[in-house]
């Protein structure tokens, strides 16, 4: 995939200044967070163009070596989105990513990547400008950290 | 005409080769079979020829080319080419010449800290520097023979089974093609009982299982339900051969890895604390997880942990 990148040209000088433009990855879930992004679409309500959903019917089902895969083979973060506790499709299934997230973060320091590449969030279905601001948090996080170093 | 069989061997413990001694008495009968033209561990076979006299290494044409361990040095990497280039089939014998095997836990370090520690900071070493003449240099790190030249077929765990060697130098001798590796995961042939898919707490490492003695297997309860470490879910299965029975789990022990993981792309360390922690384990329990997980697999799994 092509990188993304801005020149802005700088107040002072004449040198172009490139804006690193990270590559996310965002696994949404059907039920809660893919209906929350979903109404900040509907909404028109701004964010980064920096994420690629992909749909996945729940949190739960989310296995780390997908998060691990992603982000070894050139994305620069990894964004997971569940419904919040207690509200999943499937009683309890948004509680096994709770507890997968944290063997993913400590896994991401083996590999030689940042735990911060990595977010897990609970979005309803209602809260489409919350979807909205957790993209933009979590885009500028990313900006900070800069590329992958796997990116190819 | 005898089936011509050279053997080769790199970084290795030589576990392997006591297997194929271990084969038994039907190797009385493969071996008049098989016409062995090169194997160092056995035979006085040069590879610059018996006095020295050649300038270039040379390892004899041979139908079957066996290696034994990984590839840590350049010589071992030049012998690889070799054998590749005079055997008709070329076999992976052992985790170590598979997936790097123990060896490859040297991966965790680069080879300058290696270096550094072996020949300059232990306690017990009298600092002398490096080695530098007439020694191979150090790779710059532990290679599976598959990762350096074209492998045809594998016969991994640590050591191999005398079953699995058999069979395919059998399968060779009778021109069939050699058995495929099971496709299945170790737990699929544990005969070991299951209650609860849950372990809240792990045991230490040298801590025994519970069982009866002299109780059969399937009344033991699953040693990862006990608290017990066991790679048995992202192991390929095999190890325990006609018996059908894994190896370690026969001796009540849980199963190390040493079959190697269940797929070339999968990483046994991302799947074990991915299962473990979603059933329940806090995953900062698991000690050394990378080493603990990818044991026999680190060839090309096991890195240097990132300096920051």
């Amino acid at each position: 995939m092509e990188l993304n990148t801005v020149q802005e040209a700088s107040g002072a000088g004449a040198t172009a200044v490139e804006t690193f433009q990270p590559l996310i990855i965002a696994l949404c879930c059907n039920w809660c967070s893919y209906a929350g992004a979903d109404l900040a679409g509907v909404s028109r309500i701004q964010y980064p163009p920096n994420i690629r959903m992909v749909r996945v019917m729940c949190s739960g089902m989310v296995h780390p070596n997908l998060v691990i895969e992603a982000l070894t083979k050139g994305a620069d973060g990894v964004l997971m989105c569940g419904c919040h506790p207690g509200d999943c499709h499937y009683q309890e299934g948004n509680l096994k990513a709770e507890k997968r997230a944290e063997a993913i973060k400590l896994m991401l320091g083996d590999f030689g990547l940042e735990e911060e590449r990595f977010r897990l969030e609970w979005v309803s279905a209602a809260e489409g400008p919350r979807f909205a601001q957790v993209v933009r948090d979590f885009t500028e996080q990313v900006q900070k950290l800069g590329p992958s170093p796997y990116k190819p | 005409m005898a089936a011509r069989l050279a053997e080769e061997w790199f970084a290795i413990c030589g576990g392997c080769e006591v297997t194929i001694l271990d084969i038994g008495e039907p190797l009385i009968d493969v071996l008049k079979k098989v016409d062995i033209v090169h194997m160092p561990v056995i035979m006085d076979h040069k590879l610059f020829g018996q006095t020295g006299e050649n300038k270039e290494l040379e390892i004899p044409e041979a139908d079957v080319g066996l290696i034994s361990g990984g590839i840590r040095n350049e010589e071992h990497k030049k012998l690889a080419v070799e054998m590749r280039k005079k055997c008709k089939l070329l076999i992976s014998l052992g985790s170590c010449a598979c997936f790097g095997g123990i060896p490859a836990l040297n991966n965790l370090y680069s080879t300058e800290e290696i270096l550094q520690k072996v020949y300059r900071d232990s306690v017990s070493t009298e600092s002398n520097g490096l080695p530098r003449e007439e020694i191979p240099a150090l790779t710059d790190r532990v290679y599976a023979v598959h990762e350096v030249v074209k492998v045809d077929a594998y016969l991994p765990g640590c050591p191999t089974t005398p079953e699995m060697v058999a069979n395919a130098l059998v399968a060779i001798l009778e021109g069939k093609p050699l058995p495929p590796l099971a496709s299945k995961s170790v737990c699929d042939e544990c005969p070991t009982k299951r209650e609860k898919k849950a372990v809240s707490t792990l045991k230490r490492r040298f801590e025994a299982a519970e069982f009866k003695p002299g109780a059969p297997l399937s009344e033991m309860r699953c040693l990862m339900e006990q608290g017990i470490l066991c790679l048995g879910p992202a192991t390929r299965a095999g190890c325990g051969g006609s018996d059908g029975t894994p190896r370690c789990i026969r001796a009540y022990m849980p199963c190390e890895g040493c079959f190697g993981p269940l797929s070339e792309k999968a990483n046994p360390m991302v799947d074990m604390m991915g299962a473990l922690s979603s059933i329940g384990l806090d995953p900062k329990q698991i000690p050394d997880r990378a080493p603990t997980f990818n044991r026999f697999a680190g060839a090309g799994r096991l890195r240097p942990t990132p300096k920051r």
